[in-house]
């Protein structure tokens, strides 16, 4: 068994002593681990992750972060994260390389140790060609990847990285994650994500956890949390009337069939019953004029644990800051 | 703790550098304060030549013009008088000012970014001083330079040398760092740029009108010259002023000198405390 790199145990913050933004969460990450943090707006996962990178006090439970105790030792805290915010911090004014170079700075890496550094991190993230530019000119993907490279210049062990594929185009976000992927499976870098964006959370994730109003609701394997919401359903819809319910019901895997006129609902455990299910029905003589099959998708299993209301709530109340994000993403 | 410091202070000045039209607010104010509001006053001119019909003597309008000017610190003309208190009240409002691009880091959230790199607080602290510092000396040796250049401007005693500019410098790097250190930690307090206006305003006008900036103390009320007589501003105009206006010192100036000297060196070392720890609350965690 791996080493657990995040351990939160009852965790919880109460602002103004009467706001309690994270109610006593627990859950634990292991090392190389690519854990996702999802839940709508003010659920708690912002908050969640400034108390895992020492920028909000622990009201109560306990955080143990890369071996270290959050409230007892935030310096060592410090040295083994590297943070890429939703907001965008690079500095405009001055050029990629020089926000990169400050940051490997601040992070006291020898001057020799933090170009080759840089450079590797340009080259990576594709922003060799605009490592001369002022961060001003860069597009928001570019902004995006820069902000990646600055929280990786000190080749932390954990990578705290909050909704860092929002406002990019489908593209964009894609490559991004591809960059977040790679990180972590080529350099070990264990990733703790949050993102709004449900189908990237499923298909890059190890594991999950919904959070809703400061609660866990559930957490998991994101194919384990689907299945838990009910099968795959198959549609068919068949010509020559025979029916062939039974047949179809008689089939391993086949939990639920129901016939409409020539349509067939079925429900499935595993989408292993598929082949024997289109051999029953061309055995009986029967012809497929059309076919569908929906699986369960994350964003179901989201709608189901957080309810269909809309949150209105902004994260920190700072509009300000998210209209000057919205500005530089354009 | 002092790379950091340093690391943070050239980010915010090569960004200055880059962008030269940064200081013409500052350079402007010099120049409207010295050239327009220095110009149109001159102590001397008040003096009569006649009264009630009667021609006065020449020597007796000299007397009176040197009583004049003796009431100004012997200041050749209002100019020369005003430019002390004029760098006092541009390193104070730049110093203050200067406070809004710290508001606005915490707004964008790069605040946070440095909170969460293993740096000291009082590293965060000390670069938003110290890079404002930069920049309010640099205007503030510009408005000396304006003031000199000006038609009837600014006239140094004779004798005026290096270590007397030095000196003058020296004043007023101690008050704009004092000064300095109390906004830049009012600053780190604040989440809206509007605040800190409103503080501004409350705090630097009177700063610099409760003191000999301006006006010579002989002509203050009682109850003002008191609290005039304390004010750091004060101190610093009247070190820059004997410096200025007398290029070599007597033994009583000089020790009035090193009177106000230590003056504001106690009062830059209590203020950089003060807006220390005040900033230490403010920069806490959440």
């Amino acid at each position: 068994m791996k080493n657990k790199i995040i351990e939160a145990e009852n965790l919880t913050k109460i602002y103004k002593k009467s706001v309690k933004a994270v109610d006593g969460i627990s859950f634990s990450i292991e090392e190389g681990e690519l854990f996702g943090f999802l839940g709508p707006n003010g659920a708690g996962k912002t908050t969640t992750i400034k108390m895992l990178t020492t920028l909000a006090t622990i009201t109560s439970g306990k955080a143990v972060v890369a071996g270290y105790d959050v409230a007892k030792n935030p310096s060592a805290v410090r040295k083994a994260i590297g943070m890429v915010p939703q907001e965008l911090t690079a500095d405009d004014e001055l050029k990629g390389l020089e926000n990169l170079l400050l940051s490997a700075k601040l992070h006291h890496i020898p001057n020799d140790a933090a170009h080759k550094k840089a450079q590797d991190l340009l080259s990576l993230l594709e922003l060799e060609g605009a490592a001369q530019r002022q961060v001003k000119t860069y597009s928001g993907g570019m902004r995006r990847r820069l902000q990646l490279a600055i929280g990786l210049i000190h080749e932390p062990k954990i990578l705290f990285l909050d909704e860092p594929t929002l406002g990019l185009d489908i593209q964009t976000r894609q490559k991004m994650w591809a960059y977040i992927r790679h990180l972590n499976r080529e350099n070990g870098i264990t990733v703790f994500i949050t993102t709004h964006y449900l189908e990237e959370a499923d298909s890059l994730c190890d594991r999950i956890a919904i959070i809703d109003s400061g609660i866990i609701k559930v957490s998991g394997y994101p194919s384990e949390l689907k299945s838990k919401l009910g099968g795959t359903i198959l549609t068919l819809q068949l010509t020559n009337g025979a029916d062939i319910s039974a047949n179809l019901r008689s089939i391993k895997d086949v939990d639920e069939v129901e016939k409409k006129g020539e349509t067939y609902r079925i429900k499935l455990g595993r989408t292993d019953a598929l082949p024997t299910i289109i051999e029953t029905v061309t055995n009986g003589g029967l012809k497929i004029s059309d076919i569908n099959l929906t699986k369960p998708t994350l964003d179901q299993v989201f709608l189901q644990i957080t309810g269909n209301t809309m949150r209105d709530s902004s994260s920190n109340g700072d509009s300000y800051g998210q209209r000057v994000l919205i500005e530089r993403l354009k | 703790m002092f790379s950091d410091t340093l690391a943070l202070t050239g980010r915010s000045l090569k960004k200055w550098i880059r962008n030269p039209a940064a200081i013409m607010p500052g350079l402007f104010m010099a120049v409207f304060w010295l050239a327009l509001f220095g110009s149109s006053f001159n102590p001397v001119n008040l003096v009569p030549t006649q009264i009630v019909g009667t021609q006065l003597s020449p020597a007796l309008v000299d007397q009176i013009k040197f009583a004049m000017s003796s009431v100004f610190g012997g200041a050749a003309n209002y100019i020369t008088f005003l430019t002390a208190g004029v760098i006092a009240f541009i390193v104070i409002i730049n110093m203050a000012y200067g406070g809004i691009d710290i508001v606005i880091d915490r707004q964008l959230g790069y605040l946070n970014s440095l909170l969460s790199a293993p740096i000291s607080r009082a590293s965060i602290f000390f670069s938003g001083t110290l890079q404002n510092f930069v920049k309010a000396m640099f205007i503030a040796v510009l408005a000396f330079i304006v003031a000199v250049l000006l038609p009837n401007g600014l006239r140094v005693g004779a004798g005026f040398g290096v270590l007397n500019f030095l000196g003058v410098f020296v004043a007023f790097g101690l008050l704009t760092f004092g000064f300095g250190c109390l906004f830049t930690s009012v600053a780190f307090s604040l989440r809206q740029v509007d605040s800190l206006v409103a503080i501004i305003n409350f705090l630097a006008f009177p700063l610099v009108f409760m003191s000999s900036a301006m006006f010579p103390l002989g002509t203050f009320p009682a109850w003002l010259k008191e609290i005039a007589e304390v004010n750091p501003v004060t101190k610093a105009s009247e070190t820059a002023r004997l410096l200025i206006v007398n290029g070599n010192l007597s033994a009583g100036q000089l020790s009035t000198m090193a009177g106000n000297m230590l003056y504001l060196v106690v009062f830059a070392t209590v203020l950089a405390v003060i807006g220390y720890l005040i900033a230490r609350r403010a920069l806490r965690a959440e």
